[in-house]
């Protein structure tokens, strides 16, 4: 990477941080919680992302920053009151923000009708307008970097002059998943104006390599509209995030850069401003901003290089943390790259350790003889480290979290319901390779519980609620899992429903006997169905079978409470690393394996007495009066085909998602340690009843159980097993 | 869909929702019939979707690779009105794939 576009991405960094403070302060002051300090905040915000864009050219984005910027100036000298209507304006401004920025980072086309829409908004709230003040290019003089030409021209770009678009569109496997349809997306296209539609099938397979359920087709449109860009993306609105989407205007692709000078002149302005007395622009280093208001007060010095959030420090409001400056902690930004690295090697040393111990074991050195302390010691001290490593990729879920507000705001106004959503817990933090995959699933949740869960505001208040629906997003951290939870105070699962629509569909017999929890979770069975219309925000029960699986995934689990006219709770739990677990290593069948201490409960010695046959291979265990399924490891697995004689083996109870416990038979225990996981997948290929494997301190190759996946697949032994057991218990 | 047996000449008849959930079902159906003349009724689609094109537009490829006829009768308005919206014409169905 050049130095340049180095510069750039690290401007684009501080922009997301910049975000996350401006949505953080926006919303506090929604919540009339708007102090100074607030103001301020989000006031920098958006002067920081003004001033970064402004080094880099980037036109469209100073100008609407600058706009928005003027117009948070007034609340911040009191001449405009933070009302309910005017923070609307000023959230859904931070909404275009960010995608202005991302559409500069991603050099994509920008959004010029949306822009003239809350150009025009943000004016409107102005005490006099903004709209005569543009040409303060001494406003960017609290830079300390060379201002560029900055160009107001939003009067020279008419939406009603009827504008050519080109559109290019291409779905992802996603956006059918998730219920939508691109020839609806079409239609609502045509409806803006004259359209040519072509469709390129040239990715498309050969009948036999088709996936049905896949993506192949990209699709260009032409269309002429006298509606601007904003009303041709709000018809992409819910389908953006699943396709590939761009928007270009006929008369849209003069060059970015023209006026500005040459990207070379941006970058040497640049380096002269760095080596200056003030280093106002983003970079690797801790930086200087003067306070934008002179009468502020000095200059404060606020070292603030976030390497992605990788510390807890910042999980305070915009407004605690403009006053916390001084105390900030110093960070520094490292390549993740470097991190990554740096994991594996200390997996690679765990590794290592072992084989170390058991080397020194088999040499006949006893335990508690130098050597063995001296190997104890560094097993400690490995330990420690690997703690500490992971502890450097860990994130707060803030930042998954900042994307939710919008979202909520997004899906409340499409389906016309009142919604507040409350967060908690957004300090927990979790490993990054965790955090980049929660995004999918929480979202899906939450258009699920607006969409579904909370009911319309007249049925709302029919039933004695208030018309405002809460949905409540929490995380914690609960034995050694991160578990968050999506609730709602809607009607609850309407269970009758659930269950007739599940024997309609011939998921379950008409006549079978569920107990509340398992009809809850018929919701996850794939294709299902509550929506008598098709709907475009949470898709059908297909979804919510999407989001099971890519949690199980993850090695989480997905659960679901409901009370009838109290509304739902989604509960998901996740391992904090996908990196390391901790592991009970056993063997069956002369194969070693691990089982994850997480799902363990107790292990014990089955007597005989304990151990009751069913007929059919199946075996139940009595623990403490309560009778459990017993799962013969080695034989669920296909290592023998011969029953194991529990009286010689060891017993695992574990507990399965929803709470149900069964007894995994194995020959013996050889103990309790961390391993590294090592992918299945990506050096070898999926087994079933395999969540992954690991390397001993032999070397050898141990498989890590999936436990949940283990006992399902012996859940047909279950279901026979049910009556008895309800019999028994 | 139902299919009719003929021994020159096979009919599969599209389902009426040609939706994300037909698509598997279509390709299952399409995949069992693959090496023999088809002939696809569109009589009852009232309306298609972007996965039960790219079925269809890969069974097209797909018997035309094999040498294979594949023509397309029947054709309703919705399923004209669909293929529209997506960039196709009555006329790109309407070319019968023939063998030579």
């Amino acid at each position: 990477m050049d130095a340049m576009a180095a510069v750039k991405q690290t401007f684009f960094q501080e922009c997301e941080e910049q975000l996350a403070e401006l949505e953080t302060g926006l919303l506090a002051m929604e919540r009339g919680e708007a102090e100074s300090d607030t103001v301020n905040a989000v006031f920098r915000a958006v002067h920081s992302i003004k001033g970064g864009a402004g080094a880099f050219s980037l036109e469209d984005l100073v100008q609407f920053a600058h706009v928005f910027e003027t117009t948070l100036d007034h609340v911040r000298n009191g001449a405009l009151e933070p009302t309910a209507d005017v923070m609307g304006v000023m959230l859904r401004a931070a909404d275009l923000l960010a995608d202005l920025v991302a559409a500069a980072r991603d050099g994509l086309s920008v959004d010029s009708g949306r822009s003239e829409v809350l150009v025009t908004e943000l004016t409107a709230l102005s005490p006099g307008g903004v709209g005569a003040d543009t040409e303060e290019e001494d406003d960017l003089s609290d830079f300390s970097f060379t201002p560029v030409t900055v160009a107001f021209d939003f009067s020279d770009a008419p939406a009603d002059a009827g504008r050519s678009y080109t559109i290019t569109f291409k779905p992802r496997p996603e956006l059918y998943a998730k219920g939508n349809e691109t020839a609806l997306v079409l239609r609502e296209l045509e409806r803006l104006g004259q359209m040519e539609t072509s469709c390129d099938a040239s990715a498309l397979p050969q009948l036999a390599e088709l996936d049905p359920e896949g993506a192949y087709l990209e699709w260009t449109i032409r269309l002429t509209t006298e509606k601007g860009e904003d009303a041709i993306r709000e018809v992409f609105e819910f389908v953006e995030w699943d396709s590939s989407l761009t928007i270009q205007a006929s008369d849209a692709d003069a060059d970015v850069d023209s006026g500005a000078g040459s990207t070379e002149d941006a970058f040497a302005a640049l380096l002269r401003s760095i080596q200056g007395d003030e280093t106002a622009l983003p970079t690797a280093t801790a930086e200087i901003i003067p306070l934008p208001l002179a009468e502020e007060r000095e200059a404060v010095v606020e070292v603030e290089a976030q390497p992605a959030k990788a510390s807890a420090a910042r999980n305070g409001s915009g407004g605690a943390n403009a006053n916390a400056n001084a105390a900030a902690p110093q960070t520094i930004r490292a390549d993740l790259e470097r991190v990554d690295r740096l994991i594996d090697l200390v997996g690679e040393l765990v590794i290592n350790q072992a084989m170390l111990s058991q080397r020194v074991m088999e040499a006949g050195h006893v335990p508690g003889s130098a050597v063995a302390l001296g190997l104890d010691e560094l097993e400690h001290l490995t330990r420690e480290i690997q703690d500490c490593v992971m502890a450097i990729r860990a994130q707060a879920v803030k930042s998954v979290f900042q994307r939710i507000p919008r979202l909520v705001r997004e899906v409340a106004s499409m389906t016309g319901k009142q919604v507040r959503l409350i967060t908690d817990g957004e300090g927990t933090e979790v490993d990054k390779t965790v955090i980049d995959r929660l995004n999918d699933p929480l979202t899906h949740m939450i258009r699920n519980a607006i969409d579904h869960g909370l009911e319309k505001p007249e049925v709302r208040i029919a039933a004695g609620k208030p018309a405002e629906g809460v949905v409540r997003l929490s995380a914690m951290h609960r034995s050694g899992r991160i578990v968050i939870e999506v609730a709602d105070d809607g009607a609850g699962i309407n269970r009758a429903r659930v269950k007739a629509i599940a024997a309609e569909k011939g998921l379950i017999a008409a006549d079978a006997a569920l107990s509340d929890e398992e009809i809850d979770n018929l919701i996850f069975l794939p294709g299902f169905s509550t929506a008598s219309e098709v709907s475009n925000i949470s898709g059908r029960g297909v979804g919510m079978d999407v989001v099971k699986r890519s949690i199980q995934g993850l090695g989480g689990r997905l659960s679901i409470t409901s009370r009838p006219g109290k509304g739902s709770t989604f509960t998901m739990s996740l391992p904090l690393t996908l990196a390391v677990l901790d592991g009970m290593v056993v063997t069956v069948a002369d194969q070693t394996l691990v089982v994850p201490l997480t799902a363990i409960i107790e292990t014990l010695q089955p007597k005989p007495a304990d151990v009751h046959g069913l007929g059919g291979g199946a075996r139940v265990i009595a623990i403490r009066d309560t009778f459990t399924p017993l799962i013969d490891v080695g034989r669920e697995l296909g290592f023998r085909n011969t029953a194991t004689d529990p009286l010689v083996a060891v017993a695992i109870l574990v507990e399965t998602e929803g709470g149900r416990r069964s007894a995994l038979l194995v020959d013996t225990i050889q103990g309790q340690r961390q391993v590294v996981i090592k992918s299945l997948e990506s050096n070898y290929r999926h087994v079933p009843g395999i969540a992954a494997a690991t390397i001993l301190g032999d070397g050898r190759v141990a498989l890590i159980i999936d436990v949940d996946t283990v006992i399902a697949n012996s859940q047909s032994d279950a279901t026979i097993l049910e009556p008895v057991l309800a019999a028994a218990g | 869909m139902t299919t009719v047996s003929d021994p020159s000449q096979r009919i599969l008849e599209l389902a009426a929702v040609l939706d994300f959930r037909a698509a598997a079902p279509l390709t299952e159906s399409l995949l069992a019939m693959r090496g023999t003349a088809l002939t696809i009724d569109a009589s009852r689609v009232e309306r298609i979707g972007g996965q039960c094109l790219q079925v269809l537009l890969s069974a097209q490829q797909t018997w035309s690779a094999d040498e294979t006829a594949l023509s397309f009768t029947n054709m309703t308005p919705g399923f004209v009105e669909g293929l529209r919206l997506l960039g196709f014409s009555e006329a790109d169905f309407t070319r019968e794939e023939m063998p030579e």
